[in-house]
């Protein structure tokens, strides 16, 4: 028996040069699929609010109560302003997890391009803010401190935020659909084993384990695990964002 | 490359590689970009849609709420100054009907007693006048009959006497006796 274990499936492959071509894949059209649901989701959650609010409206306030909630005690209130990336990345996070449980669409976040894509936003988004904050010279200053010996660890350290950041959740989403599948073909294997007793092969071969024990598994490693991973990405986003955003006094509360 | 199905369309060679896949652990520059664009745009649509209005929604709501409340504690206060005022007002309205009170009877006692002074006083006045008028016309009276008396006794006596005697000294002799018929009639 044979496992492979792939990256995101190639659906068009357009060549442009003779090393470089356009490529739609997997991760692609999930990516996409998140997208339009949230927007969908976005659009009709976000019409008709109302005053004295329905229940709908009730949940989705307390969402997005939570969100500010989470941006204020992380960030302070000053930082509103990110509420709406937070806010998104925490849900094309969650939901390009979870989008791999529907069967014939693969996580977005099991591929290293999005996750990376995103911790770059980040970073870029740290990097602006530390430099408007500072000014371009004084940031780019800021990396020979305290010592000029010092200035490669910065860079490195400075790289490594956004690096750990896309290689954990990354990790987390791959990792878990590698050991659903290896689980799954184990069980598989353990059905086959111990049905080998009963005569008529087409019973024998009914992996009989592999219904209903990878769903206890799935729900572990693509709900559990894309919620917490989700929640970690968005929140050291708010704390990188934040510590690049200090209050200033006239906002301090 | 397994399966692979080749279409040229306008020059354009597409390859549906259905069978190819991309490394596990790999890194594609497309995928970013549309990441990146599908990021771009959820972040829109919440901005615009969602995060946006919710919170204003909500702001405004609190705003409402607080503004409500700080509505009521103002009306509660405006109504108990409102009431210390009218307490304060009723009390001195009162003060001063009974002010009026008071000085409207001291007022009526005073014009009864000068009302009734003064017919006290006319009563007087008009009694002392029909004495003293009926004293006059007594006197008149009096007189006339005397008069008269001393006239009829002289006439009466003349007759009697015819004689002619001294009518002064008879007069004073009839008077005398007249007036002590008075006396003895007193």
């Amino acid at each position: 028996m044979n496992i492979e274990i792939n990256g995101p499936q190639i659906y068009v492959d357009i060549p442009i040069t003779e090393n470089f071509s356009f490529t739609i894949t997997q991760t692609t059209v999930s990516s996409f699929v998140v997208m339009i649901l949230l927007c969908t989701a976005f659009y009709f959650l976000g019409r008709n609010l109302t005053k004295r609010p329905g229940k709908l409206q009730v949940l989705t306030e307390k969402g997005v109560s939570m969100l500010y909630g989470l941006i204020d005690e992380t960030m302070g209130k000053h930082n509103y302003k990110f509420a709406p990336y937070i806010g998104a990345l925490f849900l094309s996070s969650f939901f390009g997890s979870i989008i791999g449980t529907t069967g014939f669409l693969r996580s977005a976040t099991a591929d290293l391009s999005t996750t990376a894509t995103w911790a770059v936003v980040t970073i870029v988004i740290v990097w602006a803010s530390n430099i408007k904050e500072n000014g371009f010279f004084k940031w780019l200053k800021s990396f020979t401190e305290p010592i000029f010996v010092m200035t490669p660890m910065n860079i490195i350290s400075e790289v490594a935020t956004p690096a750990s950041m896309a290689f954990r959740h990354f990790g987390n989403v791959a990792g878990g659909s590698v050991l659903t599948t290896l689980i799954y073909t184990a069980l598989a294997l353990l059905s086959n084993v111990l049905l080998s007793w009963i005569p008529n092969q087409f019973i024998a071969s009914i992996p009989i384990f592999q219904v209903g024990i990878p769903a206890v598994f799935s729900l572990y490693f693509d709900f559990f695990s894309g919620a917490i991973q989700a929640l970690v990405f968005s929140m050291l986003s708010m704390v990188y964002i934040g510590a690049a955003n200090p209050p200033h006094d006239e906002e301090a509360k | 490359m397994t399966g692979e199905l080749i279409l040229e369309l306008a020059g354009i060679k597409t390859v549906l590689a259905a069978g190819d896949y991309q490394g596990l652990i790999s890194f594609d520059v497309w995928t970013s970009l549309f990441t990146l664009c599908n990021l771009l745009i959820v972040i829109y649509f919440g901005k615009r849609f969602l995060f946006g209005p919710v919170k204003r929604m909500i702001d405004e709501r609190q705003k409402e709420i607080d503004g409500m409340y700080e509505d009521a504690g103002k009306s509660k206060e405006d109504a108990a100054k409102l009431k210390e005022e009218y307490e304060v007002k009723l009390q001195k309205a009162e003060e001063e009907s009974e002010e009026l009170m008071r000085r409207t009877v001291r007022n009526a006692r005073l014009k009864e007693e000068e009302i009734l002074k003064a017919a006290r006083e006319e009563a007087t006045a008009t009694i002392k006048r029909a004495d003293a008028q009926i004293a006059m016309e007594r006197r008149q009276a009096l007189n006339d009959i005397k008069n008269e008396v001393s006239g009829i006794a002289i006439e009466i006596a003349g007759a009697v006497l015819e004689r002619d005697i001294n009518e002064k000294e008879h007069e004073a002799m009839i008077d005398s006796f007249i007036e002590q018929l008075g006396e003895e009639d007193d």
